[in-house]
């Protein structure tokens, strides 16, 4: 029960406690981290946007020097000079010079003969008329080609152009090595994941893409980019379910190819990730640090509490005993008073019967002597258990209301020891110890000597009645001053009080003692003379070990309260 | 010694019965009441000298009876019957000018014991005053009239 309190207070305070800054720390984390989340978001995005866009251009140069070059080849030199072997070569060599990029040569006349060709292959004399790149060319005067591999496997494209030379239109087709400029594409690495690549309108990869994917492949999450025709494009994307990624894809100027850029969101949000890590970590920490302490002050709150309530019922109760006692023994004076009358009519009654069998004895004769004798010893039992009654009624009218006391300054350590002479013949005789544990410069109460005798001698005769038959018995009176009041105890180690009995020792008439041993007045008496002095009384007791009783009386000159009707 | 004339008053009937045949057989002429305003009829009819009074009793409580005797009858001594010492308001008795009291319940010769005290005291008392009076009308023998005014 108890228990139960406690944990419920303990919990009501953890809760209360914790959960608002819980909470708050919480709120500021999420907040912090969103935050955060949203920046480095912006900050990868704009990097691959910057990326892409710069690499484009690197691209775009590179296409848009390689066709130049072409072009000016095309235009520094008429057709018939590089129709034959000697020329074209020439001219490839020259190419060459300018950029190693280019990987043969060929001449082309208007219908699309292989006039020559410098290169690896023989491929003079064919006609490419209806070639695609050959129709394209001749009708935009520049084109260049997807990416391919060559006989060699090399990754090649072609760029062709017209010339218009007077009346006449030829063409000139070179093969680009891609290695080189694919080297400013596939060397882009941002974190773990980041790469490029370029890949055409038909989702066919250009170039080799890191993370999978061969140059020539058609690329799996083609469906999946947003492009611009022009614009730099940012978005994120996934590609498996669990795998996402933020995309910058920029669309080339020459060909119809798109550069993208991509890193996989949780490589791009890797600081972020970091940040939570250690953030959970510290609030993981930090909470439990946070909890234990709030544990450890919970608890000794809960304690005090649980303390603070606990006296509070034992002085609830206290009070209540004291209530019952002052009722009971309010009831047991009235009831004594109402008894003494019954009482003395009969007394009256009993003297006229004895004046009477006085009469008749004193008759002489006729009286039947031996009748008249036991009259006699009747009514002499009938005085002697008026008499008896007449002491319980006495007994219990003084627990109750007290004589005038007779106030006179008395000094503790003087008035103990001779109340315990009083009992001390009885006390060896049942080889009882008495020990004496006064303060000896108490200072005086102003109390009844003999009020204060029949307290502590009710004490002493109870503590020998419970240390009756028991080994190594001792009584401990032990007398000091504690605050503004003097403080006697007596102490025993004798059978001591049952629990259930413990309530009820202060009441009129309880007693424990066998019929006609014990009035149950002596502690009623006590309780009620020590309260009459503004004092106070309490016992502890355990059964087999023994009974303390401790009365304390106000330095104070107490206001006794003398009798009232 | 003249025979003592004796009031008792309480509220119970046969109490009083019987000890006023007790107390007469002791030779003391006895009156009876059982309560505070039949006892005052009784001493304005009788010549009362000592009065035994109950302080419970209904109505007319015995320490109110008390203040009025000392008020009509200052010379009558007055015995409190009372069941306990203190709580029946002995003391206050005493202090108001009861002779004594008598807790119940008690013998009828302690009760005697105490009222001829009582009787004792009262009749010296009497001689007292008596004494004076004569010696004041031996000095004054006009005071004859004012002291026989004063008995009125």
């Amino acid at each position: 029960m108890e228990n139960h309190r406690f944990r419920t207070t303990r919990r009501m305070i953890l809760s209360r406690g914790l959960l608002a800054p819980f909470v708050a720390l919480m709120l500021v984390s999420a907040i912090l981290v969103y935050y955060f989340a949203s920046y480095s978001r912006d900050q990868v995005e704009t990097a691959l946007v910057r990326i892409a866009s710069d690499h484009r251009h690197l691209v775009d140069q590179f296409l848009d020097e390689r066709a130049s070059d072409l072009r000016f080849a095309a235009a520094s030199c008429r057709m018939e000079d590089i129709s034959n072997e000697a020329g074209l070569t020439e001219l490839f060599r020259n190419l060459q010079a300018g950029s190693e990029a280019f990987f043969d040569l060929g001449v082309f006349d208007e219908t699309g003969n292989h006039l020559e060709y410098v290169g690896p292959y023989d491929l003079a004399g064919k006609n490419y008329a209806d070639t695609e790149w050959f129709k394209a060319v001749q009708q935009e005067g520049l084109y260049i080609s997807d990416v391919f591999l060559g006989y060699r496997k090399i990754p090649h494209f072609i760029i062709a152009v017209r010339r218009h030379e007077g009346d006449r239109t030829w063409y000139l087709r070179a093969t680009i090595d891609t290695l080189s400029f694919n080297g400013l594409v596939e060397g882009i690495r941002m974190g773990q994941t980041g790469e490029a690549y370029l890949v055409n309108r038909k989702g066919i990869l250009q170039t080799t893409r890191r993370s999978g994917g061969q140059l020539m492949e058609p690329d799996p999450d083609f469906r999946t980019y947003v492009m611009d025709d022009e614009d730099v494009t940012s978005f994120s994307a996934g590609q498996r379910s669990e795998q996402r990624y933020l995309y910058a894809t920029a669309p080339l100027g020459h060909v119809d190819w798109v550069l993208v850029v991509r890193q996989e969101v949780g490589d791009a949000y890797g600081s972020v990730t970091h940040a939570v890590v250690i953030a959970v970590a510290v609030i993981l920490i930090g909470g439990a640090v946070a909890g234990f302490m709030a544990y450890l002050l919970a608890s000794s709150v809960a304690n005090t509490l649980a303390l603070a309530d606990m006296e509070k019922q034992q002085i609830k109760s206290q009070l209540i005993v004291a209530g019952k006692l002052a009722e009971v023994g309010e009831m047991s004076a009235g009831l004594a008073h109402e008894i003494n009358n019954p009482l003395q009519v009969m007394q009256s009654e009993l003297t006229m019967i004895g004046d009477m069998v006085a009469d008749i004895e004193s008759d002489g004769e006729s009286a039947d002597k031996e009748k008249l004798g036991l009259i006699k010893d009747s009514l002499d039992q009938f005085r002697i258990q008026i008499a008896r009654c007449s002491r319980i009624t006495k007994g219990l009218l003084d627990s109750v209301r007290k004589t005038e006391p007779s106030m006179k300054p008395l000094k503790m350590q003087d008035v103990l020891p001779e109340i315990i002479s009083m009992v001390a013949n009885r006390a060896t005789v049942a080889d009882v110890r008495i020990i004496e544990q006064l303060d000896r410069d108490l200072p005086p109460i102003m109390t009844d000597s003999s009020q204060l005798q029949q307290v502590f001698l009710n004490l002493l005769n109870n503590a020998l009645y419970a240390l009756k038959d028991r080994d190594s018995a001792e009584i401990h009176v032990k007398a000091f001053q504690e605050n503004r009041s003097i403080v006697v105890s007596v102490e025993d180690n004798g059978c001591g009080i049952p629990r259930e009995n413990m309530e009820k020792i202060f009441v009129p008439l309880f007693t424990t003692k066998p019929p006609g041993q014990g009035t149950g007045l002596g502690l009623s008496t006590t309780y009620g003379i020590v309260k009459a002095f503004g004092g106070n009384i309490s016992v502890t007791s355990e059964p087999d070990v023994g009974t303390v009783f401790t009365v304390s009386l106000p330095l104070e000159s107490p206001r006794v309260r003398t009798s009232t009707n | 010694m003249p025979s003592i004339h004796l009031l008792l008053v309480d509220d119970e009937e046969r109490f009083l019965t019987t000890t006023r045949k007790l107390i007469e057989k002791r030779g003391v002429t006895t009156f009876i009441a059982s309560n505070g305003v039949d006892a005052l009829k009784v001493m304005g009819e009788h010549p009362i000298d000592v009065v035994v009074l109950d302080v419970k009793m209904p109505g007319m409580d015995g320490v109110e009876v008390l203040r009025h005797i000392k008020l009509k009858h200052p010379l009558i001594e007055v015995i409190m019957l009372t069941g306990h010492a203190s709580a029946e308001s002995a003391v206050e008795g005493l202090k108001l000018g009861a002779f004594d009291y008598v807790t119940k319940p008690y013998e009828v010769s302690r009760l005697m014991e105490k009222v001829e005290k009582a009787y004792a005291k009262k009749h010296a008392m009497e001689e007292k005053i008596r004494k004076a009076k004569i010696e004041r009308i031996i000095g004054h023998p006009m005071a004859v009239f004012e002291s026989d005014a004063e008995d009125e």
